[in-house]
């Protein structure tokens, strides 16, 4: 109790953030010519819109790359921590120049 | 999803990810937690399952594509952050009424009135523990925010626990912490709920109920603990309604249940937690999400063969969807809990087996035809996409081999992968025949136990606590 009748002093209940915000990556000038890798949790017919992405983008920005999901692994299934621990090293290795990740629903 | 995109861009990949039009906010709170407010969303309109090729190619064609190339080319618009109070700083002053308005209004509670987090409730709760205040414990996904017995004390105080339960709280939270459990997963849209189950001595200490009404509120340990998951959750992992909890219909917080140990001991079947690493007779704590529960009425009989055909069917039927974490989502993962009234424990046990026989009965005899099991993971639903059958999957090394014995799509196939993924429990009215049966969630709340270390002079306090 306070100093003050019948009021309360309460104290926050929730933790601190433990990561600081920070920018995202810079953006391309471009999708000609780069490298796009799939990301997937294998879930929400994400194969069918990759797809449908795929055919767009090629047809738009001449020259592009793709990189399908089964050379990552299901991002949501028993592995995710392996396959997110592996990720940044695996997508400098196959030169990815950006990602595509699904599906959220 | 979005925790991919995060480690690309902090990689230095610039993405885009794909989220449909429910899931929009949720994106928004959870790109905050993973310290990337910016992260770029592309919509997906609607849900794509309800979609014809059709329309789904449409609204990819007119909305996805163009928000996809707007995240990978264009620099995110900066989002506004919000300077947060001090870890263990007053929040507010006011009376009863007012503090419950605010932390409602703030999102802080769940719906019901809370016990005003005082310092000298939250020093109270703090004298039951040897640890620090300020010791953290864990990293809560999916708000990336700091589990410490500070914020441990102040929701306890807030659930209604009693000071003495500090330390089966304290456990709890090690639980929720721990990888293995997976709580970032907690607000996924199946709306699972946690079940704890209490096992040791401090069952009886502490006063949890654990005969007639094991999971009824009413009794202050089960119920004020059962609470405090909800809130921490709420408060700490950041699961917040209509924000990053998504649960289409949810559920309310269960009630914790305790195990009816004199009974364990009497039959010489291990609790829950024995069965998960703990020494046999150590106090402990059982967590694991459960996507739904259902009793088993009147069993009936005199021998365990009189008794399992009924369990292994309730069993059997029970179980649907979630059959992809036994196969394809998650393989191994489904681990459903089978609560037997002592009575119907004793009965089993009456004629000589053991808790190891009764999962080897269920895993032998608790089996469906192979077509309905696909029906479920990849006919009904899509939640394992590309149609492969049982005897493919098995082929390809992703079943074990007692899924593919054929290529009959009427042999019988278990719907766990070994035994042991049939945890069983002993709790409720000792004298009658109903049984209770909670299907598993699989890896987004996997079974997780931990011992609850009580402080010292634990005794003294516990009395002087009356």
């Amino acid at each position: 109790m306070s100093n003050k009748e019948g009021t309360y002093s309460v104290y926050w209940p929730r933790g601190e953030r433990t990561l600081d915000v920070q920018p995202v990556a810079p953006r391309l000038d471009s999708l000609s010519g780069k490298t796009v890798a799939f990301l997937w949790d294998y879930m929400f017919r994400g194969d069918e819109i990759f797809a449908i992405l795929q055919t767009e983008l090629l047809a738009r920005f001449p020259g592009m790359r793709f990189i399908g999901p089964d050379e990552f692994g299901s991002t949501h299934g028993e592995d995710e921590r392996k396959i997110l621990a592996a990720l940044p090293e695996k997508l400098k290795s196959l030169k990815v120049d950006a990602v595509i990740s699904g599906m959220g629903c | 999803m979005l925790r991919v995109s995060a480690v690309a861009e902090k990689a230095g990949v610039p993405t885009a990810s794909l989220v449909s039009q429910g899931f929009i906010g949720q994106a928004k709170t959870t790109s905050f937690g993973l310290g990337l407010p910016d992260l770029g969303v592309a919509l997906v309109p609607g849900h794509p399952d309800v979609q014809s090729s059709e329309e789904l190619e449409h609204n990819v064609k007119s909305v996805t594509l163009e928000r996809v190339i707007h995240c990978l080319t264009s620099a995110q618009q900066g989002m506004e952050t919000v300077a947060e109070p001090a870890p263990r700083g007053v929040v507010f002053e006011g009376t009863l009424d007012e503090v419950n308005r605010y932390f409602y209004e703030n999102l802080w509670t769940d719906g019901v009135p809370v016990v005003p987090p005082t310092l000298e409730r939250i020093e109270a709760f703090l004298a039951f523990t040897d640890r620090d205040p300020g010791e953290v414990l864990g990293t809560m996904l999916p708000e990336n925010r700091a589990a410490t017995i500070w914020n441990i004390a102040v929701n306890g105080v807030m659930a209604g626990c009693r000071p003495e339960y500090m330390p089966v709280l304290v456990a709890l939270v090690e639980a929720m912490a721990d990888p293995q459990y997976g709580v970032e997963h907690s607000g996924n849209t199946p709306g699972a709920e946690t079940q704890i189950v209490v096992d040791g001595p401090i069952i009886k200490e502490l006063g949890f109920n654990y005969e007639q009404g094991a999971l009824r509120d009413g009794f202050q340990a089960n119920t004020s603990i059962g609470r405090f998951w909800r809130l921490y959750l709420c408060n700490v992992a950041g699961f917040q309604r209509h924000q990053n909890d998504k649960a289409t219909f949810g559920g309310t917080w269960h009630v914790a249940m305790a195990e009816n140990e004199d009974v364990l001991a009497e039959i010489k079947w291990p609790s829950l937690c024995a069965g998960m690493g703990l020494d046999a007779g150590e106090n402990g704590v059982f967590v694991s999400r459960f996507t739904g529960a259902h009793v088993i009425v009147s069993v009936y009989g005199s021998t365990a063969a009189e008794c399992l055909p009924y369990l292994t069917d309730a069993v059997i039927k029970h179980t649907g969807w979630e059959l992809c974490f036994t196969i394809g989502m998650s393989t191994g993962t489904y681990k459903p809990l089978l609560v037997l009234s002592p009575i119907i424990a004793r009965t089993i046990a009456k004629s000589g087996l053991t808790k190891a026989d009764v999962q080897k009965h269920l895993f032998e005899h608790a089996r469906i035809p192979a077509r309905q099991f696909e029906k479920y993971i990849s006919g009904y639903t899509n939640i394992v996409p590309g149609r492969r059958s049982l005897y493919d999957m098995v082929m390809l090394g992703k079943a074990p081999k007692v899924f593919g014995a054929s290529r009959d799509p009427e042999r019988l196939v278990p719907i766990v992968i070994r035994p042991e993924d049939f945890m069983i429990a002993v709790s409720g009215d000792p004298l009658r025949t109903n049984c209770y049966f909670f299907s598993h969630n699989g890896m987004l709340g996997f079974p997780t136990a931990k011992p609850v270390k009580l402080p010292q002079d634990w005794r003294a306090k516990l009395r002087a606590a009356g």
